[in-house]
């Protein structure tokens, strides 16, 4: 995989072969961009605040963020680009990296209408084109970080980043992930031990799912210091998301998103 | 001492005779092993060589971990709480002929200068049974530079799963994450515990580096005179049990 790149030749028309699972991943996405097209427009076109997760919760309030004003931040599984349209505007100089097609054709509309400008790469977070040590923030919003093998991303993620770097990225929380959907959803229904890879009934996508010290040891493995797990937790009030997974009740008492930060070595 | 440490120094001097015969053979034997399963150090390999090392145990009971630990030329000190473990602990250095400064102190409050231990750890210990706002501090302030805080207890995860009526985990989550800290033992214990994003920001907010977290998976059929047969099939499915592996840098 990814044979010419390593060997440094031309990039253009480079043939890399996509691991089952991201192609699977690429067909899923490329059916369901459509769902995230209004709220990635709605982003860009700064009707919304930076904001995490399913629960918009804004970044004034979770502070996760590193200093990212002049820093160069490479966004896995960038989407619609929303985040790193947001980050730009935020003084960081943005590479957005997504595998999908109809992805990738909504965010560079989007910044044709709205801007900032900024490289938007098509590739696997597995299989990243672009030089080692050459950023300062590997960033992933339900992107690499719960679609792609976490061994594969965070050792590229780890090659990107420059010493000192921070990767920070957000995924389900692990109780959320284990338990039943609503009106069951307090039920433990998957195991914890061996938790990894995930395949769920009527959806084609794979995702990529560990336990707590299962992230320690994956970030440590690849040469990160564990800097900080960040529970994110629904306000009381609200509506309902669109997702059948989750309810408010539920993840206003426990975490159905995490935000990892961590810092390379 | 605090309302806690109160009631858990009454709790373990009541309760320090029945649980060292309950458990006297299974935490007893010659070699030093981790918790409700007795997982043997040498497999898990948390605490490294210990010979001439100030070593700290934070609740030490009986001192079955401290005996073997000086035994390897580790300089133990033991703290614990209850004045009747300390009793125990006595008669086990005696006849073990080894001996130690055993300490008789609450861990929120514990008599040390600064910077004089390299290793302080517990299994099922202080950072059980005190509040880890308190003692987490307190640690990195008696550890040296580079020196390691390991320590076993009941995950947070098991905690959310605890049912108080049936006395039992159970596969549905009861105990909301958000808030967890304090919780009130109908035995008269008070215990203690943090979400796992609460635990990472009190280290790191400490100099601590996170090393490792190890959830012990209980091997299948696995004996304990803590668990039942039932509670331990539920930790080979979730985590009941861990042990954090931090180190002090700044």
């Amino acid at each position: 995989m990814g044979a010419t790149l390593a060997d440094g030749g031309d990039l253009e028309g480079a043939e890399v072969e996509l691991s089952e699972h991201a192609q699977r991943n690429k067909a899923e996405w490329e059916r369901a961009a459509v769902e995230y097209e209004e709220a990635g427009r709605r982003a860009w076109a700064g009707e919304r605040p930076p904001n995490w997760g399913i629960w918009s919760i804004p970044e004034s309030e979770v502070q996760a963020l590193p200093e990212v004003d002049g820093k160069d931040l490479v966004e896995l599984g960038c989407g619609t680009a929303y985040w790193s349209a947001w980050l730009a505007r935020m003084g960081a100089r943005p590479v957005g990296v997504d595998i999908t097609d109809a992805q990738l054709a909504n965010a560079r509309r989007f910044m044709a209408e709205y801007g900032p400008e900024f490289p938007l790469i098509q590739a696997s977070a597995e299989d990243v084109p672009l030089p080692d040590a050459s950023f300062d923030i590997a960033f992933s919003e339900y992107g690499a970080s719960i679609w792609c093998d976490p061994d594969l991303w965070l050792a590229e993620a780890s090659r990107l980043l420059r010493p000192g770097g921070w990767l920070v990225f957000l995924c389900n929380g692990v109780l959320a992930v284990l338990a039943d959907d609503p009106p069951n959803e307090r039920q433990l229904v998957r195991d914890y031990f061996g938790m990894r890879r995930f395949e769920w009934p009527g959806e084609e996508g794979v995702d990529f799912h560990l336990g707590y010290g299962e992230w320690i040891r994956t970030l440590h493995a690849h040469g990160f210091e564990l800097e900080d797990l960040i529970e994110l937790q629904a306000p009381a009030e609200g509506p309902e998301t669109r997702f059948e997974w989750i309810n408010r009740a539920w993840a206003h008492r426990w975490p159905s998103e995490e935000i990892w930060k961590a810092r390379k070595r | 001492m605090t309302s806690s440490s109160e009631r858990n120094r009454l709790f373990w001097d009541r309760q320090s005779d029945e649980y060292q015969e309950r458990h006297r053979e299974f935490i007893g034997r010659p070699e030093p092993r981790w918790g409700m399963w007795q997982v043997p150090e040498a497999e898990l390999q948390v605490l490294g060589d210990v010979a001439g090392k100030d070593v700290l145990e934070l609740g030490c009971g009986a001192a079955q971990w401290g005996v073997l630990l000086a035994q390897q030329g580790a300089r133990m000190v033991g703290l614990d709480n209850s004045a009747r473990q300390l009793e125990h602990a006595r008669e086990r250095l005696a006849a073990a002929d080894v001996d130690f400064p055993l300490v008789h102190a609450a861990a929120e409050e514990m008599p040390f200068p600064d910077a004089s231990f390299d290793v302080v750890f517990c299994d099922h210990g202080a950072l059980s049974f005190a509040d880890p706002l308190v003692v987490v501090p307190e640690v990195a302030r008696v550890l040296r530079p580079a020196g390691l805080l390991a320590f076993s207890h009941t995950t947070p995860f098991a905690w959310m799963c605890w049912d108080e009526e049936s006395d039992h985990v159970v596969d549905r989550l009861v105990l909301d994450a958000f808030g967890l800290h304090r919780y009130e033992e109908l035995d008269g214990s008070v215990g203690f515990n943090l979400p796992y994003g609460e635990w990472v920001r009190l280290f790191r907010g400490n100099g601590f580096a996170i090393e490792e977290l190890i959830e012990i998976r209980p091997a299948e059929g696995a004996e304990s005179t803590y668990q039942p047969p039932e509670d331990t099939a539920w930790a080979r499915r979730w985590p009941m049990e861990e042990i954090w592996k931090v180190r002090k840098w700044s």
